[in-house]
């Protein structure tokens, strides 16, 4: 057996330095001991000498594998989060999956938060109409989480799941699938910069906790606090630990945590190039990547990286409803849709749920 | 260096070593590195005796020389070379991941890093009939992926499900349950998990990067000394355990531009053999090509910078030949 030298336990700094001038170097060192016989010998207080105690004790047989077919069937059990637009629906599998990380870039204006406000109101459409049936967490940190918009979104979805009712269970489920609920169920946080937002995905895990319904955490956006720091090693070292933390509580909170993303230039041998801001490596960060862009006068999707889907661009239209399949008609989508109300019924008829 | 203890070897009593506490001798490494005679004097015990003990543990805790061709006997029996299943890593890897070694896979975000995991993992697990150990500390780890893969080598439910039992998933989020997860394979974990005896024989962390990169720069320095301890055990499930280790890194970018793999230059000495995965760069921006470079940027064995083309839909290429309207898979995380 190998034998697992102290420092490689989550102790403060100094307790192991007390521990190793005593001679505890490894943790099979510990193995006969009590919490009273190693403070004194360490010379360490007696709560010390438990916690050390705690995490020596840990090594062994705690960390459980799962097979991945065990996981395979867990992803079968999950379902996604529909977009209301059945062609990225289709090629997500679905919609955006639960318990992993997404991120969604683009240009201003292309519909980030858009989608944002649609998924918030879409992860609370009732479990007998497809949907995921839960509550989300909205961290905003631009301001630009508008309520109006999150009423007609929620308004749409409303009506939309209204005219599919077929069975009892579904007329049921209607009754607590009201505009207002939907509002009540999602917790708005605002973050001014980027050590409230820190401060509160600390917090998050145990607010998740006590919240076992919330299956969707939005993050809009990431870049905006942290584009204004200036130290860019420090940027990047609180980004990493960033994106940890969010992969751990999707993954064991099982929710979908979606953040955004502003774009930047990128000069290249004298090209430039529009990417993703914040660096090259934040684009570890999340498993799904999601690009917003303009192509003429219509929008696409693009997933730019994710570990099961195709790599494909679909088109897709922001009206006064939400987020929605492009119109299928020759008339090409007007830049600012949403501000035509007229395109809505015809989207309304694509909508998947 | 271990602490003492009553009994450790001959002649070294409870008594003696709460005499040699009382002189601030506490491990091994105390006892050997003081002057004995000294020690001798203050502790009221005889040279001779203390002679003999320090003798005794240094034979115990000493490295012992091995003939290099006993040491050949014993590679030729125990090393086996585990076939990736795409044949131009193969090519630049020559023949596979090697038992005994540590392989890393660097790559910039979408370069495919994670799909060669899925598909070397799929590989061993089907065709070698291995038991694979996947450390996921992304959560990007996708069976379904995983599953159409299986799917592209066989029909078979059975087999499948089989295949997919034989990978067995590690999620571990921060660099200490990393090392809890690794610890613990080190002390047991290896042999629960392969099927039919023997231990497991490939270790995946996908990605290394992404755990230990937190805790790198600015003032504190425990970063690095939990990197080292993170190679240091991944080194003793590839040596000590005879596993295939792979595990994969981000890139970086140096003052020239150049993309180079991620965690630095003492993480550099570590594994014994790096790639470096790129998407093939093309006239459009954004083009969905599953074909990306990978280039050998350390090896032992062959001669570096080699470059080959990589198609990332190879493990997943029947099914092109069976449906070919069906676009397939993808590429990355």
């Amino acid at each position: 057996m190998m034998q697992r030298p102290m420092c490689s336990l989550p102790l403060s700094p100094a307790v192991k330095v007390k521990l190793v001038s005593a001679g505890f170097q490894f943790t099979a060192d510990l193995i006969h001991l009590n919490p009273d016989q190693l403070s004194g010998e360490a010379g360490l207080s007696r709560e010390e000498a438990e916690d050390v105690l705690q995490a020596a004790g840990t090594g062994g047989p705690l960390s459980a594998s799962v097979s991945a077919l065990e996981l395979l069937q867990k992803e079968e059990e999950t379902r996604s989060i529909v977009t209301f637009c059945s062609l990225l629906d289709s090629v997500l599998g679905g919609g955006l999956p639960v318990g992993r990380t997404a991120e969604i870039c683009g240009v201003p204006g292309v519909g980030k938060t858009q989608l944002c406000l649609q998924l918030a109101v879409d992860v609370q459409v009732p479990a007998c109409f497809g949907g995921v049936g839960g509550q989300v967490i909205y961290i905003d940190t631009e301001g630009s989480f508008l309520l109006q918009r999150v009423v007609d979104v929620a308004t749409a979805a409303v009506r939309h799941c209204s005219l599919l009712v077929e069975d009892d269970d579904q007329r049921a489920a209607m009754m607590t699938f009201t505009v207002e609920i939907i509002l009540s169920n999602i917790f708005l946080v605002r973050s001014r910069d980027y050590v409230e937002l820190l401060a509160e995905l600390h917090l998050l895990p145990d607010f998740l906790s006590d919240h076992p319904g919330v299956r969707l955490l939005v993050i809009d956006s990431v870049a905006f606090p942290f584009r204004q720091i200036d130290n860019l090693s420090q940027r990047t070292r609180l980004l990493h630990s960033l994106a940890q933390q969010l992969a751990a509580m999707a993954n064991t909170h099982n929710v979908a945590v979606v953040t955004t993303n502003h774009m930047t230039t990128r000069l290249r041998g004298g090209l430039s190039q529009l990417v993703p801001a914040l660096g090259e490596s934040w684009g570890h960060a999340s498993s799904l990547r999601l690009l917003l862009q303009w192509s003429g006068s219509q929008r696409l999707a693009t997933i730019l990286k994710s570990p099961g889907h195709v790599e494909t661009s679909v088109p897709y239209q922001i009206n006064s409803d939400g987020f929605r399949d492009a119109d299928q008609s020759e008339q090409p989508p007007s830049k600012r849709a949403r501000t035509l109300p007229d395109q809505s019924a015809a989207s309304q008829s694509d909508a998947c749920c | 260096m271990v602490l003492l203890r009553g009994g450790m070897c001959p002649g070294l009593e409870e008594d003696l070593v709460r005499d040699l506490r009382a002189a601030d001798v506490k491990t091994v490494e105390d006892l050997v590195s003081s002057d004995i005679e000294e020690l001798a004097q203050r502790c009221s015990v005889s040279f001779k005796a203390l002679f003999a003990i320090r003798r005794v543990l240094l034979a115990q805790h000493t490295a012992f020389p091995v003939s290099g061709a006993d040491l050949y006997e014993e590679l030729l029996s125990s090393t086996a070379i585990l076939s990736t299943g795409n044949p131009s890593l193969d090519k630049l890897l020559d023949s596979g991941l090697y038992t005994g070694e540590i392989t890393e896979l660097s790559g910039g975000p979408g370069s495919g890093k994670s799909q060669v995991c899925f598909g070397a993992s799929v590989h061993i697990s089907f065709h070698l009939k291995q038991s694979v150990i996947y450390v996921d500390t992304t959560g990007g780890l996708t069976a379904s992926r995983l599953l159409q893969m299986l799917q592209s080598e066989t029909s078979n439910t059975e087999e499948q499900m089989e295949a997919l039992q034989r990978i067995h998933v590690f999620h571990s989020f921060d660099v200490y349950s990393l090392l809890d997860c690794l610890y613990s394979l080190c002390s047991g974990g290896l042999q629960q998990a392969s099927a039919g005896g023997g231990s497991a024989k490939a270790v995946i962390v996908d990605s290394v990067s992404a755990v230990i990169s937190p805790l790198l720069g600015g003032k504190q320095n425990e970063g690095l000394s939990l990197m080292t301890q993170v190679a240091g055990v991944l080194k003793t499930l590839a040596k000590d355990f005879n596993a295939a280790v792979l595990v994969t890194n981000h890139v970086t970018r140096s003052s020239s531009g150049e993309v180079q793999p991620g965690l630095g230059a003492s993480w550099s000495h570590v594994p014994r053999t790096r790639v470096l995965l790129e998407r093939v760069e093309e006239a459009a921006a954004a083009s969905c090509s599953s074909l990306r470079f990978a280039t050998l940027i350390k090896s032992s064995r062959q001669p570096c910078l080699i470059k080959e083309e990589l198609d990332l839909q190879w493990w997943s290429r029947s099914q092109v030949e069976h449906s070919g309207k069906r676009k397939l898979d993808e590429t990355d995380p």
